[in-house]
């Protein structure tokens, strides 16, 4: 074995446990998203989901670009809204956002421990949704970065004109 | 000495209010006593509000303002209406009584005052009645009117709510539903 093969490798080694670490410390930092769907009558389907939050902006980055483009010009006009309220929600004290309470059901949206939480209980299910707010927000930046195509086209057809002047 | 004491007070002061601030809440709750029977609870900071509205760009809303053009209702003048009255002395503007309906519009400690007590014959014969109750404060208006000639700052208007004490905004009673918004300190509504 080489004398600086040992080095190379220790270095390598160090390299992928502080990849690690700082992946861990980062999925830590923004929680998780749990979604948890109960039926209440016997032979229901029963969903347990518990998905990483940072999976969420690394998700986006994945998909299908045509998908995600149109998703975000959709959403272009409310992203900014979007941010700001995902951001002040985080500094606001934990509590019930929104009741609503009748015979049949109860539906719960609440701002605890840094996630909004979604319950509903209704006759057939129960439904539990956590979603950090802190994902929410790099979700929304992330939609609001991407190229607005109505301005690519613009500037595309103001380039073109020029040209031809 | 005095100096300092002075400075601390003033720093007091002004923790005092922003933390007031911070923790102002805007209530909702709508009791609908009907065949459905259903509560409704919204509990919104008023600082989320703050953050949203100028986030917010569409026709109508632009940096937490609303177009005055917009805000026309069958051509009334809002804006022009708000603005008479803020300058009009503290008086009862408007009383209409009728066999069915009392309506009172009033300035009155600083809080334009709105009273319908609507009744109505119901089925049975039995009389079905409607109070609703409207209470705006004037710093509150005159926040809404602080912004150009043709646009309402809602904005300002929240701001100046978030400034105020535990203030009782609307209520509406009838037969089988009651309607309540506020503003208070707590994040959970009673």
């Amino acid at each position: 074995m080489p004398a600086g093969a040992g080095t190379v490798a220790g270095g390598v080694g160090t390299l992928l446990l502080g990849a690690a670490l700082a992946g861990g410390a980062l999925v830590y930092d923004m929680g998780g998203v749990w979604v948890s769907v109960k039926a209440k009558k016997p032979g229901g389907e029963n969903i347990r989901l518990v998905v990483p939050a940072a999976a969420g902006p690394v998700a986006l980055w994945l998909a299908p670009k045509k998908d995600i483009r149109k998703a975000a010009t959709d959403a272009r006009p409310w992203l900014p809204a979007i941010k700001a309220a995902a951001e002040e929600l985080r500094n606001c004290p934990d509590g019930p956002l929104v009741e609503v309470t009748n015979p049949n059901e109860k539906v719960r949206i609440a701002k605890q421990g840094g996630a909004l939480v979604i319950d509903v209980d209704d006759p057939n299910e129960t439904v539990h949704v956590s979603v950090p707010l802190k994902m929410v927000g790099i979700i929304a930046a992330q939609l609001e970065a991407m190229p607005d195509p109505e301005m690519e086209h613009g500037s595309a057809a103001e380039e073109a004109e020029s040209s031809t002047l | 000495m005095k100096r300092g004491l002075l400075c601390l007070t003033v720093i007091l002061l002004t923790a005092t209010c922003a933390l007031a601030a911070e923790n102002r809440w805007l209530h909702v709750k709508v009791e609908d006593g009907g065949e459905k029977a259903e509560i409704v609870r919204i509990n919104l900071p008023l600082s989320l509000a703050e953050k949203v509205l100028p986030a917010i760009h569409t026709k109508e809303l632009h940096e937490g303002k609303v177009k005055v053009s917009e805000a026309k209702f069958e051509d009334v003048d809002l804006r022009a209406i708000l603005e008479a009255l803020r300058t009009a002395p503290e008086n009862e503007f408007v009383t209409v009584q009728s066999k069915d309906q009392d309506v009172r519009v009033a300035k009155s400690g600083g809080n334009l005052l709105v009273k319908v007590r609507d009744g109505k014959e119901g089925k049975e014969g039995k009389e079905k009645v409607e109070n609703v109750e409207v209470t705006i404060p004037f710093t509150v208006v005159d926040a809404l009117l602080s912004g150009g000639k043709d646009e309402l700052d809602v904005l300002a208007a929240v701001r100046a709510l978030g400034t105020l004490g535990d203030t009782v905004l609307v209520t509406v009673n009838d037969e089988h539903s009651k309607v309540r918004i506020w503003v208070d300190s707590r994040n959970t509504a009673d």
